[in-house]
Parts: structure tokens; sequence; C-alpha cells
């Protein structure tokens, strides 16, 4: 691959992880948040392909593959089909106004600019240098799960979260080992799944997924 | 260089005009055919304003000079935005940059004038679009400029055509974070600015949600004809300046014929498959709630602003 | 010997996998108790070996187990046994699913097993992770309100707070990329510790303590877990105070390893010892204001971890020796204490502590383990708890923390006021209703002498473990040694 082709790859695809996040802080249906989590496991993907077969990893396909599937395809599959057994396609609470929301997602982009720098130090290979997209992810997935008040969103936080630790993996060190990544994407899928479960349980039990609403338990 | 960029100048204006009823009418059939109806058809928007350029427009004893003059100053904006933004070829005058702080000014210009006009009206409606417009402008002026400010970090300079070369002379920045993200805050506010869907819905006259019918609804004849021009020039612009700096390829680098003539036909089409689509896509998308429009041009501004800093602090 | 290590691993499973499909019968009950004991005799035999002949690797490196592998497990082991050996619920209130409950609880010792024996840190956050998942339907297992409740915060906070241990360990591996051996093997990486990049693994090993410090169960990432330990049955809320929290610790201990040989051990001291007083202070807050007997058992194990942190923070051989029994200890007691829990709720059918009274006298069998348990807990004396504390106290000091070690002290009196008042009321507290304080002591749970005999032992050995330590000081200072020397 010509330096140009991957940088021009590298720049795309985390372009499109860093749009798909904010549009995902953004937005407020929980249907199109899962088409953005689609694009964004798509373009991890893509990622992932790219920073393999630059460094020429024969296993980057396989890894690639694996991505694909299970981030673009089998967790939103999930997801969706838990928020339709519930009947939740838009957020109807959430902890704070839209606009705060926003601006807290701008500053935490920023932050997130501002603090890989540092911790990055004076390398200046280009897959480096967009590691800030992938610690925006984190910050923003985390900003997802404090300020949203359904269950279906905080779950789309936790994943967007998991794909910005992913990017950073992948873009500073093209991944961990095979088996590793493996059991992690195991592990991620487990949890996805089991959410699901208690989402659909929960909305069985008292009727909404609204997590402010949950104050059985409290000191 | 001054010959070319005249005669590059003049092309503008000429293709504007001529292809701004087009796009009008490809987008008002694009609708009517998704929505199972025949349409006008595609030269209908001519017909119009031919009929109303032709006719006396009637106003309102008492109205004052406002009513004459805002209709030109619209079309007279339109214009100078069309001539300013590159469409065809990337070359422009030195005496008169088509830089992007000039052309913000002169978007706002037209947006003031229609906003008077309204409240010249003297009517209910006619303010009440009118103060709706100046919210709507209010939000969407600082993200064009944040917007388009973050495409010009990377090229060096704040002229609009020199923007363009430089993005046709790295395509890889095309798709960065940075450009993704302010490409779409663009796109936002374009269409908030042009008056299109979930915005302001262009065929409404319902009373509690039209903006830009209620300011020109007591204008007619001659007076109406410009301000639909103007309006189509301004949607012709922006969605060319935003095809243009999504979509670079095809524009000329200098002024020789075969390549304005490639230009042309690069800017033509690059128009009509945007206005098609986003008539498409206004098929599909219901009009917003006022209150939450801020909402929209808020987040479009929180893109443009971390375009910014991310065209600043990275690539 | 490296068979061994498999045992523990694949056993387990095995046994989970039966359970699992032989969903009705009763017996499956006693297969997690069988692969606690697997567990419990894998590591003494581990133990045993790797003091002979060293660390066994398997498995092409991911697996290794020294001597503080070999301790964990053991601890692990005979941890778990008293828990579900003293929770196998009496044949009478069982419910229908109990092979899906015992099948996930054998694969939840399995993950353990793998969390410990693992040498790479990323197949230990792997296993870690493995543990949440298969907890978090038996968090929920009562169903419910508070139980999904519960079981959902757990689930969320100790998956996002894993997910920050995973950046931490990835950008460890990219730190020792900078070193030019990349590698997230713990031999590795503290073999190569001089040259990782040192920014990267001062962020990285941050981020992964903080994260596993929110599934250690340490303030201020401490608030899943009094709700998914009041909510979930008592087995359960046993094994995960007395060996989840214990084996999220031992990563901490991992990680600090690796960060003090590459950046100093500043840092690590510094974040520890926050973590450690703010917990206490968390149960020093809140101790003393609890209703929910379980819910005060649950601060007492962020009381108990916090402490844990403090040793940890202070370092060198008297300290981490002192953290590694205390860990014993903790979980024996809480185990055993958790399963009175739960009896006491079957008996009384109430969480509260104001409806429990007098428990000594109207039930001697539960009320006298319980006042000997949390004696043990806010240790006194003879309990091994006791030498611990006084231990990772004198350590602290001889380490230079003077002031944190003082207002460590203060917390642990207020700790100590507020759940002694709890426990006396509970067990000899004057009955609130005369008429039930002059009935006749209630007759025993069936069949009550064999499940006594667990927390019998496990109160014996933690009885007793103080003065007659001679058969495990071997093994622990050998996993002191293993974890560095404990600098």
């Amino acid at each position: 691959m010509s330096n140009g082709v991957y940088l021009q790859l590298l720049a795309t695809t985390t372009g499109v992880l860093l749009l798909s996040a904010v549009l995902q802080v953004w937005g407020r249906s929980t249907v199109r948040a899962i088409g953005l989590l689609v694009l964004q496991g798509t373009a991890l993907a893509g990622l992932v392909l790219t920073v393999g077969v630059h460094a020429g990893e024969a296993a980057a396909p396989l890894v690639a593959g694996l991505v694909l599937v299970v981030k673009a395809l089998v967790m939103p599959w999930a997801m969706l089909r838990s928020a339709r057994v519930i009947g939740v396609t838009r957020e109807r609470s959430a902890r704070v106004k839209p606009a705060i929301e926003l601006i807290g997602a701008a500053a935490l982009t920023l932050l997130a600019y501002a603090v890989s720098g540092p911790i990055l130090g004076d390398r200046t290979d280009p897959a480096t240098q967009a590691v800030p997209v992938g610690v925006s992810l984190v910050l923003l997935g985390f900003w997802q799960l404090l300020v949203r008040g359904s269950a279906i969103t905080e779950l789309i936080g936790f994943l967007m979260l998991d794909n910005g630790i992913a990017t950073i993996s992948f873009l500073t060190s093209g991944g961990l080992s095979l088996v590793v990544e493996l059991g992690a994407t195991l592990d991620v899928l487990l949890v996805v799944l089991i959410l699901g479960v208690l989402a659909v349980r929960l909305h069985a039990e008292q009727g909404h997924i609204d997590i402010s609403e949950l104050r059985e338990l409290h000191d | 260089m001054t010959i070319g960029a005249v005669t590059v100048i003049v092309i503008h204006l000429v293709l504007a005009v001529l292809l701004s009823p087009v796009l009008i009418g490809v987008m008002r059939t694009t609708r009517a055919r998704l929505e199972g109806r025949v349409g006008g058809g595609i030269r209908q928007p001519w017909r119009d304003l031919r009929k109303l350029l032709a006719k006396q427009p009637t106003r309102a004893p008492g109205s004052t000079p406002v009513l004459t003059l805002a209709p030109i100053l619209l079309m007279a904006s339109s214009l100078v935005l069309c001539a300013l933004i590159p469409f065809v070829s990337t070359v422009a005058l030195t005496s008169v940059p088509g830089d992007l702080f000039v052309v913000v000014g002169v978007l706002l210009l037209g947006t003031v004038a229609l906003a008077l006009l309204g409240l010249e009206s003297g009517t209910a409606f006619g303010g009440m679009g009118s103060s709706r417009h100046m919210v709507i402008a209010a939000l969407v002026e600082p993200t064009v400029l944040l917007s388009i400010y973050a495409l010009s970090v990377p090229a060096g300079t704040s002229a609009l055509a020199a923007i363009v070369r430089a993005r046709l002379a790295d395509p890889a920045s095309l798709l960065n974070p940075a450009s993704l993200l302010a490409i779409f805050a663009l796109v936002v506010v374009v269409i908030a600015e042009t008056g299109r869907l979930p915005v302001d819905n262009p065929s409404t006259h319902l009373e509690l949600t039209m903006i830009h019918e209620a300011m020109i609804l007591e204008s007619g004849g001659r007076d109406l004809g410009w301000l639909e021009l103007g309006s189509w020039l301004r949607l012709t612009a922006l969605l060319g300046l935003v095809a243009n700096l999504a979509l670079p390829w095809g524009i000329a680098q200098d002024a020789a014929p075969l390549g304005l003539l490639v230009g042309v036909a690069a800017i033509t089409g690059k128009l009509l498959l945007l206005g098609a689509a986003l008539a498409a896509v206004e098929v599909f998308i219901a009009k917003l709630r006022l209150f939450r429009v801020p909402e929209l041009l808020a987040g479009s501004f929180v893109l443009a602003f971390l375009s910014v800093s991310a065209s600043y602090l990275v690539f | 010997m490296a068979i061994v290590i498999w045992i523990p691993l694949i056993l387990p499973l095995v046994l989970g996998v039966v359970s699992g499909l032989r969903q009705r019968s009763a017996w499956t009950l006693w297969l997690p108790v069988a692969s606690a004991a697997v567990l419990l005799g894998a590591g003494v035999v581990l133990i045993l070996d790797v003091s002979d002949r060293g660390p066994i690797t398997t498995a092409d490196g991911l697996l290794r187990v020294d001597s503080l592998s070999a301790w964990m497990l053991a601890v692990v082991g005979v941890v778990a046994v008293v828990a579900l050996w003293g929770g196998v619920p009496h044949r009478t209130d069982r419910s229908r699913n109990i092979g899906r409950f015992a099948g996930l609880l054998c694969l939840f010792l399995a993950a353990m097993s793998l969390a410990v024996a693992a040498d790479n840190i990323g197949l230990m956050w792997v296993a870690i992770e493995l543990t949440t998942i298969t907890t978090a339907f038996l968090v929920g297992s009562r169903g419910g309100r508070g139980a999904l409740e519960a079981a959902w915060k757990y689930v969320i906070l100790g998956s996002a707070g894993v997910a920050i241990a995973f950046l931490g360990i990835v950008l460890i591996f990219a730190a020792s990329r900078t070193g030019g051996a990349p590698s997230l093997s713990w031999v590795v990486l503290l073999a190569h510790a001089g040259s990782l990049d040192p920014t990267l693994t001062r962020a990285g090993a941050a981020l992964a303590v903080l994260g596993f410090a929110t599934k250690a169960g340490l303030a201020p990432m401490h608030s899943w877990l009094p709700d998914a330990h009041s909510q979930a049955p008592a087995t359960v809320s046993g094994l995960m105070s007395g060996v989840l929290l214990s084996v999220a610790f031992y990563a901490i201990l991992r990680i600090q390893a690796v960060a003090d040989a590459a950046i100093g051990p500043a840092l690590m001291r510094e974040l520890l010892l926050a973590a450690g007083l703010l917990s206490l202070a968390v149960t020093a807050g809140l101790a003393i204001t609890q209703k929910d007997f379980k819910r005060l058992l649950a601060y007492s194990s962020i009381e108990h971890m916090g402490l844990l942190a403090l040793g940890a923070a202070a370092g060198g051989p008297l300290a981490i020796a002192a953290v590694l029994l205390h860990i014993l200890g903790h979980g024996l007691v809480k185990s055993s204490m958790f399963v009175l829990s739960g009896r006491i709720l079957g008996f009384t059918g109430s969480h509260d502590i104001a409806d429990v009274r007098n428990l000594l006298r109207r039930r001697p069998d539960l009320g006298g383990p319980f006042l000997l348990g949390a004696a043990a807990l806010l240790g006194f004396p003879p309990f091994v708890t006791f030498f611990t504390e006084v231990a990772i106290i004198v350590a602290g000091f001889q380490r230079g923390l003077g002031w944190q070690m003082m207002v460590a002290c203060i917390l642990l009196v207020v700790v100590f006021a507020g759940i002694a008042r709890h426990v006396l009321a509970m067990t000899v507290g004057t009955d609130p209703d005369p008429e039930v304080a002059r009935t006749l002591p209630a007759p025993p749970d069936k069949p009550a002498r064999f499940r006594q005999v667990p927390i019998g032992i496990a109160l014996g050995l933690c009885a007793v473990v103080g003065f007659a330590a001679w058969p495990l000081a071997g093994p622990l200072v050998a996993a002191v040694a293993a974890l560095g020397g404990g600098r």
C-alpha cells in the first residue's frame, strides 16, 4: 500500500469514527444511534485493515473481519432487537439539557486532543497522530454513560467507549495479540448481550427503561 | 489574469441565473415524483419567474421605499455571492477577494434585506417571519464562518478559491476528521439558511410554521419575482459552495476555455445531483418544532467548533 | 507439572457444562463446591511445587504460575469452598433452575483461576471481565426491581471500569513497543521495565489501576458494590466479596509491580493511598447509618479493600505479606458472614437491621458465629485480621506514611464504632417485642451441623492462622518475592 493511500484511508476512517461519535451524542433517536454504531464498527474495521496491511501483518484481514462481524453486525443487531422488544425508539429523558450535553461533548473532544499530545510525546507517525480520535470516542462514550437516561443509550455509550479503546489500541500498536483481541471482543459481545437481556427484563419489570428512575437502592 | 477572472465571474453570473430555476425545478420535480405527483415540470420555475417579472407590483399605501429596495438588495447580494463563490474556476479577482468573511457579510446583507421587507409589509405574519428568520440567521452565521474557517486552516488562507484549490491539490484532506465535521456542519447550516426542511418548509403557507414564505407573503408581481430569484440564487450559491468544498473535482484551475467548459459541466452536474438528493431526503423528514431548531443549529455549531480545533491540533 | 495449571481451568468448566445440562438435578448444587475444592487442591499442589522448582510456564507463555499466583489460587479455593458449601440451600427452598445457577458459579471459578494463572496481563483482563459476565445473572437471579437494578448498575459500572483498565493495558503495550520488546507478558514487562516509555507507562498504569479498582470496590468507584452485594443471593455475595474483589486487587498488585519498576513507586503509592483513605472514609461515613445488614457487610468489604490499598501503597515485604494474608483472612470471614446473613434473612425474612434483634438468644446457631465473625472483621485478636491490620499500619509508619496512617487509624475507629453498634444491636440488642423474647430459642436450620461446618472451619482457621502461621510463612515470603520483593 502506498503511503498516500495509507494516509488517506487512515484519515477517512478516523474521520468517520469521530463524526459518528459526535452525531451519536447529538441525536436522540435510538434507532439512528444504532445505525451510527454500524457505521462506527465499519470504520473501525476499515482502520484495523488499513493499519494491519500497512504493517504487513498476515492476520489483519482476519481481525478486521472479526471486528466487522462483531461490532458492525452482531452487536447492533442484538441492540436493535432489544430496542424492538422494548419498543423504545426515542430517548425520553435526559439528565442534562441537549445544549449542555453538546457543549460538554465539545469540551471533552478538546480535552482528548489536549491530553493525547503530551502522552504520546514527540512521536510523529501518522497513526499516532490520529490517537486523539480514539480518546475522544472514549470520553464521549463516558459522557453518554453519564448524562443519558435510557438503558439502551447507556449501552450505546458503552459500545462507543469500547470502540474508542479499540481505536487507540490499533493506532498505537497495531492491536494486541490475537488471543487477547479475541477474548476481549468476546467479552464485550457477551456484556452487550447480557445488558440487552437485562434491559428487556427491566422493561418487563417496571414498564420503562429510565435509568434515572432506578432509585430502589440507595443509602 | 484580470481578463480571465472577469470572464470567470461573468460565466458564474450567467450560469447561476440560468441554472438556479432549473435547480429549483429539479428539486420540486424530484419531490413531486417521490410523493407520487406529476409536478409542474422542470421548467415551471422559469415560467413562474417570467410571469412574475412581467407584472406590476402592488404595494400597500403608506409603505416606505424599503418594499422597493429590499428585493433589489437581495437580488444584488445574491448575485455578488454567485460572483465570489468559485463555481467553475478557482481563478479570482485579486482586487475583490472571494474571502470567507466577505461572503458571510454579503450573505447577511441579503438576510437583513429580507427581514426588513417582512417587517415593512405591516402584517403580523411578516413580522413573525422576520423575527424567526433573524433567530435562525443569528445561529447560522457563526457556524458558516467557523466551518469554512476550519477548512481554511490547512489551506492557510481565507479566500474561498484558494481553499478549493488547496483541497483539490490534497485529496487526502477531503475526508480527514476536521474536514468531515466541517462539511457536515456546513450542510446543516446551508439547509437552515436556505429555508429547507427540517428547519423551514419552502412549500407551506401554514401560519404557524412558515418562515421564509411569511416574509414575502405581501409581495407581488415584479417584487416577488426578484425575491424568488434572489432566494434561488442564494440556494444555488451555497449549494455550489458545499459541492465544491466537499467534492472539488472538475473545477478549472485557470481561465482556459476547455477547462471552463469542463467546470461548467461539473458544477451543473454536482448541483443538480445535490439538489435532487436534498429533495429526496426532504420527502422522508418532518419539520422540526421551532423550539428544537436552535438545538439542531447548536449541534452544528459544536461540530464546526470541533472541526476548527481538530484542524489546529492534528492534521 | 504444567498439567496442574490446566486442572483448575478445565475441570470447573466441565462441571459447569454438566450442571448446565442437568438443570433439574439437585446434586448439581454440589458441583461448584467440588470446583472450589479442585481450585484449593491445585493451589496447594502448585504452592509446594513452585517452592521446589520455581515458576511453571505453559501455553506458549500465556499462563504462568509463580508463588503469588499459587497463593491466590489456594486462597480463592478455600474462600470459595466456605462460601459455596455454607451456601448450599436446604432441599426445601431450592428453586427450579439450580443447574444454571450452579453452572454459572463453576464458570465464575474457572474465570477466577484463569485470572490468577494468566501471565499475559491482557488475558488476565479478559478473565476478570469474564467474571463480570458470569456474575451478572447471579446478581440479578432473585428477580424483582431491586435485583435487576443492582445487576444493571453492576454490569454497567463493572464493565465500563474494566474497559478503562483495558485502555491502560493498551497503553502499557504501546509503552513496551517503544521500548523495543512489544509484549503484555508480565514477566517480560518486569524484565524490560527500564526500557518502557515512561509517559505511556505512567498513563497506562494509572488507568489500569483505576479500572481494576472499580472492580475491587475501592472508593470512589465503589457505588455498585453495596447494591450488588445486598441484592445478590448470599453465596454470590460471599464469593464476590471474598474472591472477586481480592482477584481484582491481585491485578492491581501485578500492575503496581510493573509500574514501580518502570517509573518508580511514587505514582502508584499516591493513587492507592488516595483510594484507600477514601474507601475508609466512605465506610466510616456510611456504616453508622446503614439500615440493611447485607449492605453493612458490603461497606465492610470496601473498608477492607481500602486497608489492602493502604498496605500496597506502603509496600515492602512486611506490608505485602500482610496484604496477602489479609486477603485470606478477610475472604474467609466475609464469605462466612455473607452465608450467615443469608440464613438470617431466611429466618427473619427481612434485610433490615431493625428487624433482627437478640439473635444470640433466639438463634444461637446464627448469632454466635455472626458475633465472632463481626469481631474478626473489626480486627479483634486472636483473629488473623488483627495481626495483618497492625502489620499494615506499622509498615505504613515505617515507610514514612505517618499522617496517612494516623488518618487511617482514626477512620478505622469510626468504622469500628459504626459496625459494632449495628452488630451488637442485632445479636444482643433487646427485642422490641417482649412476647417473642420470652419464647424458647428457635430450632436451627436443617441440616444444622453440616452447614455449620464450613463456617466453623473458616472462623477457626482465621483465629488460628495468626498464631500458627509457620506453614504459611514459606509461601507468603515466596509470594512477596515473586512480586519483586515488595520494594
